[in-house]
């Protein structure tokens, strides 16, 4: 059941250049993966590399359209796909939270209410953790730019990611609750995780040795 | 996109139909695996769609009664469509099928409801074809069922696919002696179910495991292989209870080499199923296509006990959709792909008597053949045919004329061409026992159980 390449989902974006480095040193021939590539489908000897949008990783492992891939935790969260999940890569670091415009004086997320407007890029992520506060919440996906719903009334409340908070601050925006910790995931395929184990298991420890320590699961 | 009224004209999320061409290929399917399974000494069951809520729910851990579509009925009674039949079985077993000798050795097609999103290879309405060996206790009996499931997908056609089994009493052992809360003991289920395995090591590092415990839990998933998985399994069992489960396994897998199918049988005794009745050996198939196993099963000593009638049990299941998806994906000629008449016959007024008598023949040959019922001409029965691909047509006109057209241009044949045809033609073959010419002089009757185009029959 081998001959055929491993098929590594990428998602492109900033994700992928942290990535890189990692699979680098993990002894995958990268080159041609920049930001810069237009290519969606590379063959670097025995595997096969496919750029895909991040949020769209999960679902071309779950179905098999690829063996392994990898994915911000954020997106596995909120894409519920039927995936096994590896490693955690450690690179890619970042906080899903709730932030309200500083303006607004809100101090807690118990202080929103069910009148109260949440935009998100993460609408499943968002409902689940409202629901768990007992908060009654509209939640309103978005495809991007979050920051600019409560700006101009659309929302009052925004739940998306942010590695230092910078661009939150910069729209005027404060934290007032962390819903989690995100890092970039190897993750597979669980049935092609059985059968090609003979490719997938080495790629594991490779990597596994490759993530600097720091950044070790759990911290 | 139009809204309003799609209801009238659409099916529910999840509910689909199978037009000619998958009907034929479902049939095909069902038809090889019931085949198979009749051929081992299974017979059919048939149990209702609709059972009483609370009798699937006794086999049905939680995860499927979440998924059950439930109604009720007149007196009030909670009813469910069957999510799968194992448990329908398990009922039957304790009750009408009590008093027979055992083992009973069972099989089913059915179609089973879960109302879940719908999902790779499996809609909310799907087909299982499945067996359960229910009496036996030992290791021939579980080897029976993986090896049976080895033959039955290959007689479905399927070329390459490997079984995995293992056994649940491994991981039941090494966590019978752990304190544990319920959540995290679930956490620790899941993640192994999942293959989780960054929430593995979370979930051990917060709940503060003995250190060997820890170790062994981080071992499981990679007690996969050959022989020697059972072998660094038994050294490292903590516990009478994995031991056994081990050894249990070893003796299943040995039991498989007299069967021939070794060579397919994988051991990965870190599988942990998602239904909670298995007790024992499980086992999944896989195909190199297809994300997700074609087969599953196990075996489910407890299950039959919850309807009043203590009995051992193991079996496992085909998802046919699947399976079906695994067939197209690995390429090549399907059974039953091609659907539809091998002739059409068409005729003027005067000619329609011998049109019905030429095909009543070759029906009774069994051929698959369509008789013109739109009063074409000849013209119009050619560009009919054209378009459905029948592969030939013989047109009667009057008492005694007949001329025949071959596709795909549909050039009228000569006499001769048609004599080379059917003397050509070999039995079996799609030219076998003549053609229309002979139609009608009772020739060649005794071809009449052959079924051309390899379809394998009429379904179970």
């Amino acid at each position: 059941m081998t001959g055929r390449p491993l098929t590594i989902a990428l998602p492109k974006g900033r994700l992928l250049t942290q990535v890189l480095p990692l699979l680098a040193a993990a002894g995958l021939d990268t080159e041609g993966l920049g930001a810069s590539s237009r290519r969606l489908v590379l063959d670097r000897g025995p595997v096969r590399f496919l750029i895909c949008r991040a949020a769209d990783v999960p679902t071309f492992v779950e179905y098999g359209a690829a063996d392994v891939g990898i994915a911000g935790k954020d997106v596995l969260w909120e894409a519920g796909r039927d995936v096994a999940e590896l490693l955690d890569l450690g690179v890619g670091r970042c906080r899903l939270v709730v932030a309200v415009p500083q303006a607004s004086g809100l101090t807690r997320v118990q202080e929103l209410d069910f009148n109260s407007r949440v935009a998100t890029k993460y609408p499943r992520i968002a409902r689940r953790y409202f629901n768990e506060q007992g908060i009654q919440v509209e939640v309103i996906p978005l495809h991007g730019n979050i920051e600019l719903a409560p700006l101009v009334g659309l929302a009052d409340a925004v739940v998306d990611v942010t590695e230092t908070g910078r661009t939150l601050r910069d729209n005027g925006l404060a934290v007032v609750a962390s819903i989690g910790v995100s890092t970039a995931r190897l993750i597979a395929n669980p049935v092609r995780y059985k059968i090609r184990s003979d490719k997938i298991d080495p790629l594991v420890a490779a990597l596994g040795a490759a993530v600097p320590p720091a950044a070790s699961p759990g911290s | 996109m139009k809204e309003p009224l799609y209801t009238r004209r659409m099916t529910p999320r999840g509910l689909k139909d199978f037009l000619p061409k998958d009907a034929a290929r479902k049939r095909a399917v069902e038809a090889a695996l019931a085949a198979a399974f009749a051929r081992w000494g299974y017979a059919e069951v048939i149990t209702p769609t609709v059972e009483f809520f609370e009798c699937l729910a006794l086999g049905d851990g939680p995860e499927l009664v979440e998924k059950m579509y439930r109604l009720f009925d007149r007196e009030g009674h909670t009813l469910a469509l069957r999510p799968e039949v194992t448990t329908p079985i398990g009922r039957i077993v304790a009750t009408r099928l009590r008093d027979e000798p055992l083992p009973l050795r069972l099989y089913y097609i059915a179609n089973v409801f879960r109302y879940e999103e719908p999902q790779a290879g499996r809609q909310r309405e799907f087909w299982q074809a499945g067996v359960e060996l229910v009496g036996a206790p030992g290791p021939a009996a579980d080897a029976e069922v993986i090896a049976l499931a080895a033959t039955a997908l290959t007689a479905a056609g399927l070329r390459e696919f490997r079984i995995d089994i293992g056994q649940v009493g491994y991981f039941n052992g090494i966590m019978a002696g752990v304190d544990l809360s319920p959540d995290d003991r679930r956490a620790l289920r899941r993640a192994l179910l999942r293959r989780d395995y960054v929430a593995l090591e979370e979930t051990l590092a917060r709940t503060g495991l003995p250190s060997e415990k820890q170790r062994l839990l981080r071992e499981l998933p990679r007690l996969r292989g050959r022989e020697e998985a059972i072998q660094r399994a038994l050294a490292l069992a903590d516990n009478p209870a994995s031991r056994k489960a081990a050894e249990n396994l070893g003796a299943v897998y040995g039991a498989l080499a007299a069967y021939g199918v070794a060579e397919r049988v994988y051991i990965d005794l870190g599988m942990i199923k998602d239904l909670d009745y298995y007790t024992g050996m499980v086992l999944e198939g896989y195909a190199p296509d297809l994300g997700f196993p074609v087969c599953t099963g196990g075996r489910y000593d407890n299950l039959i006990g919850r309807f009043g009638f203590d009995c051992p049990a193991t079996g496992f299941v085909v998802g046919v959709e699947r399976l079906m998806l695994a067939l197209d994906a690995q390429g090549g000629e399907l059974p039953g792909t091609a659907p539809g008449p091998q002739w059409l016959l068409g005729c003027d007024e005067p000619g329609r008597p011998r049109a019905l008598a030429a095909a009543a023949a070759l029906r009774a040959r069994g051929w698959p053949v369509e008789v013109d019922v739109m009063d074409r001409p000849l013209e119009a029965a050619l560009d009919y045919a054209r378009a459905r691909a029948v592969p030939y047509v013989a047109w009667y006109a009057g008492p005694e004329a007949v001329r025949v057209f071959a596709g795909p241009e549909y050039r009228e044949l000569d006499p001769a061409a048609v004599a080379r045809l059917m003397a050509a033609a070999e039995p079996g073959a799609p030219w076998a026992g003549g053609g229309p010419h002979g139609a009608g002089e009772g020739r060649g009757r005794g071809d009449g159980a052959r079924r051309p185009g390899g379809e394998a029959g009429d379904g179970p």
